[in-house]
């Protein structure tokens, strides 16, 4: 899933101050999972801003509303018969979300609530770890299932740099070396032949070198 | 007299576009380069151009400061983190470079690397308040150096573009003025017609405005960029000229020499002589626009 984190509620202020009327707007999926976004959340930052704008002696209307998805046109169209009536939107959706959001109602300011963070899993309740970079090439059947590109500091693809100590990071000695778990993953499954095999040079031009991304599947398309 | 003198003291500059080699053989550009000597006034050494992978502008630049003359050095965005850009300011500087240039960078896309990875760690007004931070004696981290560079600081302006989009141009330029740019190469440059709203707009006789003249090397070359590069034009005039030239390399040198000495007398602050691989004509260009 898209993992977020709730924004400073000052940066959220100092972006929405000016206005009188608010629309808070969560996003049911990923960032409902990663309880950065959802309907919880949207009901927490507009309680809290009420009472912001009250201290404040302002009379601001901060409105809820929390959608299926904001990655979607059409559940993003359930709002609009109201969202004009808005000064701003603060979507606490991904990046994805506060974008398509904003391109569909041009009008209105669009904010975002959250910082978007990465591709990621739940560890346990309240820690959500980075798992991939949607480079475009997955080389997880060469890696016995752990990415090196996600999980690796320096995003190496041939084994490890020499700087890990007891299988942790260099950078961090509570992060596991990506390439001691590789290893001791591909001697699991029986297969360390693998790890001596060098990946060929890796094609980032499926990242972002070409600029933005599509894919396009015309066996769905209507 | 050095650039950033000849600019300040109102002389028409010529700066000589030099391409490191594809390789490590520097005799062919060191050759070229030297052709120039005394005619130009400083060599412009580009950061792999269109990424296409070869010799560092830094390295180019080092070699020809070293043997030739003064050089402008390319940096660009596309190649290097902030570690490294700063870095190879640092050892340009120390070197004896004097010149830069500062630009993005095209997309690797455009290049012969196509898989690779773009870098983008900063862009381009980011690496012009780094410049500007390295010659205050600091780094990006505020850190103090020790012996901080100096830099004539150039960086690039597109006259071409129209309406909406030649506004948003201007305000970057400006910005690029705010952040020390002293000098704005242009692309090239074949009908002042062409960019006549810009010069509307800003007086080139007081901003450094430096047109790109480039040598065009057939009539299909002239063709193919009216038709593709956009927001430069060729006129179907020089169209036809080229192509009821008996010697048609002769006529396009003298089509580059002719505009050379066009934008001095327009006023213009200097021009870029660019010729793609035809460096060896560059001495030829030059001669001919003093004639």
């Amino acid at each position: 899933m898209i993992v977020a984190d709730k924004k400073p509620i000052e940066e959220i202020i100092g972006e929405i101050k000016d206005y009188t009327t608010i629309l808070i707007l969560g996003c049911n999926e990923c960032v409902t999972v990663c309880e950065a976004g959802g309907k919880k959340e949207v009901g927490i930052l507009a309680s809290a801003l009420r009472m912001y704008f009250l201290n404040q002696g302002k009379d601001v209307t901060i409105d809820e509303r929390t959608l299926e998805r904001q990655c979607d046109h059409e559940y993003l169209e359930e709002i609009r018969d109201v969202a004009d009536q808005y000064d701003a939107i603060v979507s606490l959706a991904c990046g994805v979300g506060v974008q398509f959001t904003a391109e569909k109602y041009h009008a209105v300011p669009v904010i975002p609530g959250v910082n978007t963070c990465f591709l990621g899993a739940t560890e346990t309740r309240g820690l959500w770890t980075e798992r991939c970079q949607a480079c475009g090439e997955c080389i997880l059947a060469r890696t016995g299932g752990i990415c090196p590109v996600s999980r690796c500091a320096k995003r190496i693809l041939n084994g490890p740099c020499g700087g890990a100590s007891n299988g942790k990071c260099e950078i961090n000695k509570e992060l596991d070396c990506a390439w001691q778990l590789i290893i001791d993953r591909l001697k699991a499954l029986g297969r360390l032949d693998d790890y001596e095999n060098i990946s060929p040079i890796k094609d980032w031009s499926t990242d972002r070198a070409g600029g933005p991304r599509r894919v396009v599947r015309e066996d769905v398309q209507l | 007299m050095d650039l950033k003198n000849k600019f300040n003291a109102g002389e028409f500059v010529i700066l000589a576009e030099i391409e490191p080699p594809k390789g490590v053989d520097i005799s062919t550009m060191v050759t070229n380069a030297t052709m120039v000597k005394g005619k130009a006034d400083a060599l412009l050494v580009p950061e792999m151009s269109n990424a296409v992978m070869r010799m560092s502008a830094l390295g180019g630049a080092m070699i020809l400061q070293g043997k030739v003359m003064e050089t402008v050095m390319q940096v660009n965005c596309r190649d290097r983190n902030r570690l490294a850009l700063q870095a190879d300011l640092l050892a340009a500087s120390a070197c004896g470079i004097t010149g830069i240039m500062a630009v993005t960078g095209e997309d690797p896309s455009f290049g012969d690397h196509q898989q690779a990875k773009a870098v983008y760690d900063i862009d381009l007004p980011e690496l012009l308040d780094s410049i500007h931070k390295l010659q205050q004696g600091r780094d990006m981290a505020g850190i103090d150096l020790c012996g901080s560079p100096q830099f004539l600081v150039g960086s690039t302006v597109n006259p071409g573009l129209k309406g909406m989009a030649l506004e948003l141009e201007l305000t970057e330029m400006k910005k690029k003025i705010d952040a020390g740019v002293e000098f704005l190469i242009m692309p090239p440059l074949f009908d002042l017609d062409s960019i006549e709203p810009f010069l509307k707009m800003v007086d080139h006789r007081k901003t450094h405005i430096i047109p790109t003249v480039l040598l065009l090397k057939s009539v299909g070359m002239a063709r193919y960029i009216d038709r593709n590069m956009d927001h430069v034009h060729v006129s179907a005039q020089l169209i036809k000229r080229l192509q009821k030239a008996p010697d048609k390399v002769r006529e396009c040198i003298k089509i580059a020499s002719e505009m050379v000495s066009v934008l001095k007398r327009e006023g213009f602050s200097g021009v870029l002589l660019s010729t793609i691989g035809w460096e060896d004509r560059l001495a030829e260009i030059i001669d001919g626009s003093k004639g």
